[in-house]
C-alpha cells in the first residue's frame, strides 16, 4: 500500500514539475556579438557557453537558452523582446 | 570614426550634428510608432496603470509585429493572453529607451551611464528591426528591396550597436 502511494506522489510531482523552455529564433537582423552579449548579461553565461548558443541560434535556427517553470520562462521571453530578440516558450520537448 | 569611447563606467558618444539629428528624428518616429499601437488598447485606465489590459492580437504592421511577437508559436490562446497582459509594459520600455536616446544624443559629447547603454543597445536593435522589415530583409543574406538609402541607415546603426558591444565588453 505504501508503495502504491509513493508511486502516485512521485508520477503527480512529475507532472506539476514539467519543464518549460526558453527558445531563441535565428533572425537576419541582430548582430552575433549582440545576441551572444544578451545571453552574457542577461542569463550570466560564461562567454564560451554564450558563444555556443549564439551559433546555435544562428546554425540551426533556434536554441534552447533557458528551462524551468512556466512564470520564469514567460519573463525571460519578455526580457529576450526587451532586447529585441525574437523568443517564444513552449513544453519542453513539444 | 568609431564614435563610442570608454570612461570607466560611463561610455562617451560622439556624433556629427548631421548624425545627432539623425537619430534623434529616427528615435522620435519610433516613439510615434509605438504610441500609435498603444493607443490601439482599450483605455482602461486601472489596467494601463498596472501594465496590462493591452490588445490581444498581433500587429498588422510587420515591422510592429517583429518589436512585439507572440510569446507562444502554435498556441494562439496562450499567446493572446500574454500579449493581454505584457504587451503595454513592454512598448512603454521601449518608448523610454527610445526618450534615454533623445536625451543623451541632445549633446555634443553624450555621456552615457549604464543604464543609458543598456537603452541604446535596445533602441539600436529596435531601429534595425523597423528597417529590415520595411527592407524586407527576412533570410540570413537577404540585401533588401533595393531602397539604398535605407539600407545605409540599416548598416550604419548594425555599425553603432556593433562597435557600442566592443567598447562595454
Amino acid at each position: 500500500m505504501a508503495e502504491v502511494l509513493e508511486d502516485v506522489e512521485l508520477r503527480s510531482e512529475t507532472l506539476s514539475d514539467q519543464p518549460w523552455v526558453t527558445i531563441v529564433w535565428n533572425d537576419p537582423v541582430n548582430l552575433m556579438n549582440y545576441v551572444s552579449y544578451v545571453f552574457r548579461s542577461y542569463f550570466g553565461h560564461s562567454a564560451q557557453e554564450a558563444d555556443r548558443l549564439m551559433l546555435l541560434v544562428h546554425n540551426e535556427g533556434r536554441a534552447v537558452v533557458a528551462s524551468g517553470g512556466r512564470e520564469d520562462m514567460e519573463r525571460h521571453v519578455e526580457a529576450m523582446h526587451d532586447f529585441g530578440l525574437w523568443a517564444t516558450l513552449a513544453k519542453e520537448g513539444s | 570614426m568609431i564614435p563610442f569611447a570608454r570612461d570607466g563606467e560611463l561610455v562617451t558618444a560622439r556624433f556629427t550634428p548631421g548624425e545627432r539629428e539623425l537619430l534623434e528624428a529616427l528615435a522620435r518616429q519610433l516613439v510615434a510608432l509605438l504610441e500609435e499601437r498603444a493607443a490601439e488598447s482599450p483605455a482602461d485606465v486601472l489596467y494601463a496603470q498596472l501594465g496590462i489590459g493591452g490588445p490581444s492580437a498581433p500587429p498588422l504592421d510587420p515591422a510592429m509585429a517583429r518589436l512585439l511577437p507572440d510569446a507562444y508559436r502554435g498556441d494562439a490562446g496562450a499567446a493572446s493572453e500574454h500579449r493581454r497582459l505584457t504587451e503595454l509594459g513592454l512598448v512603454d520600455r521601449k518608448v523610454a529607451n527610445a526618450l534615454a536616446v533623445i536625451r543623451t544624443v541632445s549633446t555634443k559629447v553624450a555621456v552615457l551611464d549604464q543604464g543609458d547603454v543598456q537603452a541604446w543597445l535596445r533602441h539600436l536593435t529596435d531601429l534595425r528591426l523597423v528597417l529590415a522589415a520595411r527592407l524586407q530583409i527576412e533570410d540570413d543574406g537577404d540585401e533588401g528591396n533595393g531602397d539604398e538609402g535605407m539600407l545605409d541607415l540599416y548598416d550604419w546603426l548594425g555599425y553603432l550597436q556593433g562597435t557600442l558591444v566592443e567598447v562595454i565588453e
